[in-house]
């Protein structure tokens, strides 16, 4: 019924870009220079969304798609004899991505009306314009990705993001208010951000490359993730596959900032703080989780790549999370925290894929399951990933705009100039302390469960002692479980230092207006409760069917972890079965350990931090605050192999090659300068030359005749 | 409907004729007139759009020209899906070359006429199935551009002007003796006395030469072509003529020019010589992948914007002569697939270039004119001073990079799938890290160039109080491109169904 | 009859004797008439030929070269005269400033 037009759900964002940017200036004051317009389109977006999960898990309408997936495609055009198609494809994972990624947009956006506000001038007219028009394009990309029927067509959104995530990290790239040092630093960061994702597109691109050609020139979500292709595919070439899905991680590991491409986001910070919540916490950086998830199937088939997504998951969350202990920046510490979270869900799916990969087997004619209850446990951690995706989603668009709040009225993004502002700002005090309880997964709160899930499938590997890897997961589980303390303690050091204590400040507006409270308040309440669909049952919503036609025989139909007919069956059980392991106490204790710290390192003061660090002295201390010195390491390395090789062809051209082409001219003209002067002007020489030169041809025709009896 | 494709030609050429004797007091006209002249030949390669690609052959013509001494040269005049995108691209780019350059105020009449000068020769080129008349052709095309960079051009222009003409014309040189060659063996080969020069009679009896000879005659064709396209490392003149030509010379070169090289290499190299494409597949994909990784590297050195663009140039040329490389493979192997994909893309990214790089220049040249500078080092965040400027600037580096979505990016997936599938059949797949390394350096450049001339801190090196964002015409013009980059990255089909045909048949 | 090796010693030793005056005389009115002698050396050769192998062509191309020689003379001398209101001097060696 609505299915057939979940194509409008990416065209309504583009359609507002198009009106906001082209005639923005034609819509006046009144409708905030197009904001309203891209709110209401977002709005109408995530209803469409709605309509679209509804229908498709049976609610509404007459059909039950669930668990299948819906797709619908057009031939696009064609390479050599292939024809690629572009289309739309909705399974439950579109319907999940689609769906918080068009409500907390409108959330943000409508946030951002007050964030963003301030007509004093022409300039800043033409600015907030521009901001309406950019993200509207940037919701397109994000949409559009969830929606698309084909990896290529995935690609291209992809893309759209990334360029949407230039545009706006490098938003206040000139004109700055603060000046121009700030305009250098968001362009510079801004490029930095475009390149070190485009490393990892291009090694995605060159997945796709391989993949289109193992695939026999198909790219369809279909035909690609089907297991019997992808049986035929494997056993055809092993080790093609397992680089073709190195390297589409590759490129996750770009848009996700994963270790080692993680430097960008950090410095991505430079953009406004509801893109920061936007593109570089709740939605962009997902779409590397998203492709994971999507493309399970492929990453399945060996499960060393697996173990490759569990080992750069678990280090990110690890690294990250140290990286904000020390940071002052609001902003940073969120952003850093953004990407251990993200480290989390890669932990998880890569657990969990590799319990699945080495519960099956591929042979030519399709993939058989050789253990069901292995392969079912790492189901699990498909299932708590995506879980995580979505209510790290909500708690950290909430922080985010919660900073966004707090920098919005002191006009600074240093901790260290704030301070005791719960007074001053209660609700947005109140709806960041919700934000920061879930990050820390304080029980009941949405990080909770997602992460304590997340711990589980690695602990299962722990113990499982499967193909010898136990030791890795255990350090896994262990990093894991460390960077839960962590986490717990640089969220409660960010608070306190924001809101308790003294305030150290200029000076503070007080509380934000309240297009930006009201979805703080929204947000809170997911941030919150997000994590309770574990009793609706989440851990049996994925399905394998959403990425292959089910077909022959039963080894596939375990594919379908949960089966049909489960969506939504509310269930206690999964919550219980949280509470009766120890691994759940463990955490509880780290987290309210931390939490407890915190408040004596920054509220109560009666620990000085500066005796962990001999007051910022300590070497690890140093080497932190320079991000293990990565920023160096990419300049470095961008300076040698980009611009010092550059200069090196430079000279080549200017010297060597074009040096050839002038000599060479410079020699026939030099030449012809030395033969002119054969050229005395006496007419004597000149008929001497004539006659001596008649003679010598005689002379050789005459020679030539006498030998050989003719010319040729 | 014969009478179109004479029209193509001879329009501009009475039309060039016309604007040359517009001096003095009507010179003021001059433009209004190129711009009829350019506006009718555009609508007529329309109608040539609008034709099914099946039915194109209704517009061939074939008039006796010179029949005598036994040689047999004649206006022979067709279109294909090969030469039909080029002729389109020819006709709107001159279009809006005349409009962006309707300010030119130095003796207008010979600027103007040079312009529909050079129109001539590349749609003779473009046009012409007949080898004499294709090699004059190619020569009315190179002399127009030589006056127009000599007298219309920067400081050095002399110098560059020389250096064009000479590199390019040794390079026709011995591409006519390649022609020769190939006519007189053919005609061997025929055993007939007249010795006939159009493409029909050489691609008949080449293929059954000896395949030394073919090797042969393709290094010399090759050669010809390759300087034009132009490959590293016969490249040095491009740099030169682009900084010193004026804007609109520029982006005919860039935009139509380079393609004669490429479009020579298929419709000679490979169409009538297949027996020397096995040999040469592997030099000719070296050649490219060179020319893509050296300009690229050149680009990041550039302080200049129009020389970086220029060099960008070379490095998007190369992706077209890996294409032909892989589609050389594929005739000497057989694979039709091959062929099909690396020709058809050889072609769209020939388009999609065309366009992308008219663009490129437009937005250099209107650095030049509306800032007084095209130095990177001496700009800085104009983009708050010149904020369409700096819009279409953006849009044509992002469309230049390969971003998804907009035209370049098709050449170049459709290039690199062609390369991959014969580093499959090679077994080097190694070598696609090549093509991944190019498409990271543009990223690299472009963007670099853009922090360094639209964001950061405002420039006080130049004068920005004086800086003036582009006007209505040049908006519009530019516009008409963008749109152009844009709806065909939408949706490629819209070229490349022209194309599929051709690349089908070719194998 | 007189053998045509008479003849074409005879035009031999009259050509040679106009190129040793081309090549060593300074007059340039001398080079310009020993020019002629050449000239008429070649058509003796022409007249001869003519007269042995009976073809009549030979003589058309000897009144053809007297009548471009005469044109030639013409030429010759007014761009002589011409030199030598200009320079004052007729002499070869005086006349060389058309070389490089």
């Amino acid at each position: 019924m609505i299915m057939q037009y979940s194509w409008l759900i990416p065209l309504i964002p583009v359609l507002c870009f198009t009106i906001v940017g082209f005639l923005g200036s034609k819509m006046g004051k009144k409708t905030h220079y197009g904001g309203y317009l891209v709110i209401l389109g977002t709005a109408a977006s995530f209803i469409l969304s709605l309509l679209v999960t509804l229908e498709y898990t049976g609610f509404i309408g007459a059909g039950n798609y669930y668990p299948d997936a819906y797709e619908e495609h057009i031939d696009w055009f064609t390479v050599g004899n292939f024809t690629l198609t572009f289309g739309f494809y909705i399974d439950i994972l579109a319907c999940l991505m689609m769906l918080f990624a068009s409500f907390i947009s409108t959330m943000i956006f409508t946030y951002s009306l007050g964030y963003m506000g301030g007509y004093e001038d022409e300039y800043q007219l033409k600015r907030q314009r521009r901001y309406f028009a950019e993200v509207a394009l940037f919701l397109t990309g994000m949409l559009g990705l969830a929606v698309s029927s084909t990896l290529l067509e995935m690609f291209i959104f992809w893309e759209i993001m990334g360029l949407c995530s230039y545009l706006l990290i490098g938003f206040w790239s000139f004109n700055h208010p603060e000046g121009d040092d700030k305009a250098d630093n968001a362009a510079s960061a801004a490029k930095k951000a475009f390149l070190v994702t485009r490393m990892g597109d291009v090694c995605l691109m060159g997945g796709l490359f391989i993949l289109f050609f193992a695939m026999n020139g198909h790219l369809e979500y279909t035909y690609v993730f089907n297991v019997d292709n992808l049986a035929a595919a494997y056993s055809a070439n092993p080790g093609l596959m397992t680089l073709a899905s190195l390297l589409v991680f590759g490129g996750v590991i770009g848009k996700s900032a994963q270790f080692p491409l993680l430097d960008w986001l950090p410095d991505a910070m430079a953009g406004p703080t509801t893109v920061s919540a936007l593109i570089h916490a709740a939605t962009m950086v997902k779409a590397g989780v998203y492709l994971v998830a999507r493309a399970y199937p492929l990453f399945l088939l060996d499960p060393n790549v697996m173990l490759v997504v569990a080992v750069i998951g678990g280090v990110t969350a690890f690294f990250a999370a140290t990286m904000a202990m020390n940071n002052m920046n609001i902003k940073k510490v969120l952003a850093y925290s953004t990407l251990s979270q993200l480290g989390y869900m890669f932990l998880s799916l890569g657990a969990g894929g590799y319990l699945m990969a080495s519960a099956i087997s591929v042979e030519g004619g399709g993939i058989v399951i050789e253990n069901i209850a292995e392969f079912t446990a790492g189901a699990l951690g498909y299932s708590a990933g995506c879980l995580h995706m979505v209510n790290h989603a909500f708690f950290k668009a909430l922080l985010f705009l919660c900073s966004g709040s707090v920098i919005h009225a002191n006009g600074t993004e240093d901790m260290r100039l704030m301070g005791g502002l719960h007074k001053k700002m209660p609700k947005t005090s109140i709806t960041m302390l919700i934000g920061c309880l879930s990050i820390a997964g304080f029980p009941f709160f949405a990080g909770f469960f997602s992460k304590d899930l997340v711990l589980d499938v690695v602990f299962e590997l722990f113990e499982g002692n499967i193909n010898n890897t136990e030791l890795i997961f255990a350090l896994l589980w262990f990093l894991g479980i460390v960077t839960a303390f962590m986490t717990a303690f640089y969220m409660f050091r960010l608070w306190f230092m924001t809101f308790m204590g003294e305030y150290r400040g200029h000076h503070c507006h007080g509380e934000s207006p309240a297009s930006m409270t009201v979805p703080l308040m929204i947000l809170s309440i997911f941030a919150f409760a997000a994590g309770f669909i574990v009793v609706f049952g989440w851990e049996h919503v994925f399905t394998f069917s959403q990425v292959g036609a089910v077909a022959n025989g039963d080894a596939i139909s375990y594919f379908l972890v949960g089966g049909a007919g489960k969506v939504f069956e509310i269930s206690l059980d999964p919550v219980l079965e949280l509470f009766k392991t120890w691994k759940t106490y463990v955490t509880i204790v780290l987290v309210l350990v931390a939490i407890i710290l915190a408040y004596l390192m920054y509220a109560k003061k009666t620990i000085n931090p500066g005796r962990f660090n001999k007051n910022g002295k300590s070497a690890l201390y140093r080497t932190i605050s320079n991000r293990y010195y990565f920023p160096e390491l990419y300049n470095q390395l961008s300076w040698k192999l980009g611009y010092d090789v550059a200069r090196g062809v430079e000279f080549f051209d200017r010297q060597v090659i074009d040096g050839t082409v002038n000599g060479l001219s410079s020699a026939v003209v030099g030449g012809g300068d030395l033969m002119s002067k054969a050229q005395d002007g006496n007419l004597h020489t000149y008929a001497s030359v004539v006659v001596g030169g008649i003679v010598f041809l005689f002379v050789i025709v005459l020679v030539l005749f006498g030998q050989f009896g003719g010319l040729f | 409907m014969e009478f179109v494709l004479p029209a193509l030609i001879l329009v501009p050429l009475i039309g060039a004729i016309i604007t040359l004797f517009m001096g003095g007091s009507r010179q003021k006209y001059a433009c209004t007139v190129a711009l009829v002249f350019t506006v009718a030949t555009l609508l007529l390669s329309l109608i040539l759009m609008i034709t099914n690609v099946n039915d194109l052959s209704k517009f061939d013509v074939n008039y006796g020209w010179i029949n005598a001494a036994g040689l047999k040269m004649s206006i022979i005049l067709t279109v294909d899906g090969l030469s039909l995108l080029m002729v389109f691209l020819t006709a709107m780019l001159e279009v809006l070359v005349i409009a962006f350059s309707y300010k030119e105020s130095d003796r207008p009449n010979y600027f103007y006429a040079l312009l529909l000068a050079i129109e001539v020769g590349l749609m003779g080129v473009y046009l012409s199935a007949d080898y004499f008349l294709f090699y004059i052709m190619w020569e009315v095309s190179l002399i127009p551009m030589y006056f127009l960079i000599s007298w219309y051009g920067g400081p050095r222009r002399h110098y560059s002007a020389i250096k064009f003409f000479i590199y390019t014309h040794v390079a026709s040189l011995v591409m006519l003796i390649g022609i020769f060659s190939m006519v007189f063996e053919s005609a061997y080969l025929a055993g007939s006395g007249t010795i006939d020069f159009s493409f029909a009679f050489v691609k008949q009896w080449m293929p059954g030469a000896d395949s030394v000879f073919q090797i042969l005659v393709f290094a010399m064709l090759f050669f010809g072509f390759a300087v034009k396209m132009p490959a590293v490392p016969f490249h040095t003149w491009l740099p030169d003529a682009h900084v010193e030509a004026p804007t609109a010379g520029s982006v005919l070169l860039a935009g139509v020019m380079l393609k004669m090289g490429s479009y020579g290499i298929i419709r000679v190299c490979i169409e009538a010589l297949p027996g020397a494409l096995g040999s040469w597949q592997y030099i000719v994909i070296a050649i490219g992948i060179i020319s893509m990784i050296y300009g690229a590297y050149a680009c990041i050195a550039q302080r200049d914007l129009k020389k970086m663009v220029a060099y960008s140039s070379i490095s998007h040329m190369g992706l077209v002569m890996v294409a032909m490389g892989a589609a050389m493979g594929g005739v000497a192997s057989g694979d039709a697939n091959l062929v099909k994909m690396g020709i058809e893309f050889a072609i769209f990214q020939m388009f999609a270039h065309g366009l992308i790089s008219g663009m490129l220049f437009l937005v250099c040249g209107t650095a030049g004119h509306n800032f007084g500078t095209r130095e990177i080092p001496l700009m800085g965040g104009i983009a708050s001073k010149v904020p369409v400027y700096a819009a279409f600037m953006m849009f044509c580096f992002m469309a230049s990079l390969g971003l998804p979505g907009l035209i370049g990016f098709w050449g170049e997936f459709g290039i690199i799938c062609a390369f991959y599938d014969w580093t499959l059949a090679k077994d080097m797949i190694y070598l696609l890290v090549f093509c991944l390394l190019s498409l990271l350096l543009t990223a690299g450049y472009y963007l670099w160039a853009m922090q360094r001339t639209l964001f950061g801190r405002i420039t006080t090196k130049i004068d920005v109080a004086h800086m003036h964002d582009v006007d209505r015409v040049e908006a519009v013009v530019l516009g008409v491109l963008a749109f152009a980059i844009a709806i065909y990255g939408f949706w490629p089909d819209l070229a490349i169904s022209y194309i599929s045909g051709y690349a089908g048949g070719l194998i | 009859m007189i053998p045509i090796e008479y003849y074409l010693t005879f035009a031999a030793i009259l050509f040679a004797i106009g190129a040793y005056g081309v090549m060593a005389k300074p007059n340039t009115l001398i080079v310009l008439m020993c020019t002629e002698l050449m000239l008429n050396a070649a058509n003796i050769n022409f007249v001869a030929f003519s007269a042995f192998t009976g073809d009549v062509y030979g003589q058309v191309m000897v009144i053809m070269t007297i009548s471009v020689a005469a044109a030639e003379v013409a030429v010759g001398i007014a761009i002589l005269l011409n030199a030598y209101k200009v320079r004052k001097s007729t002499n070869a060696d005086d006349l060389t400033s058309m070389r490089w």
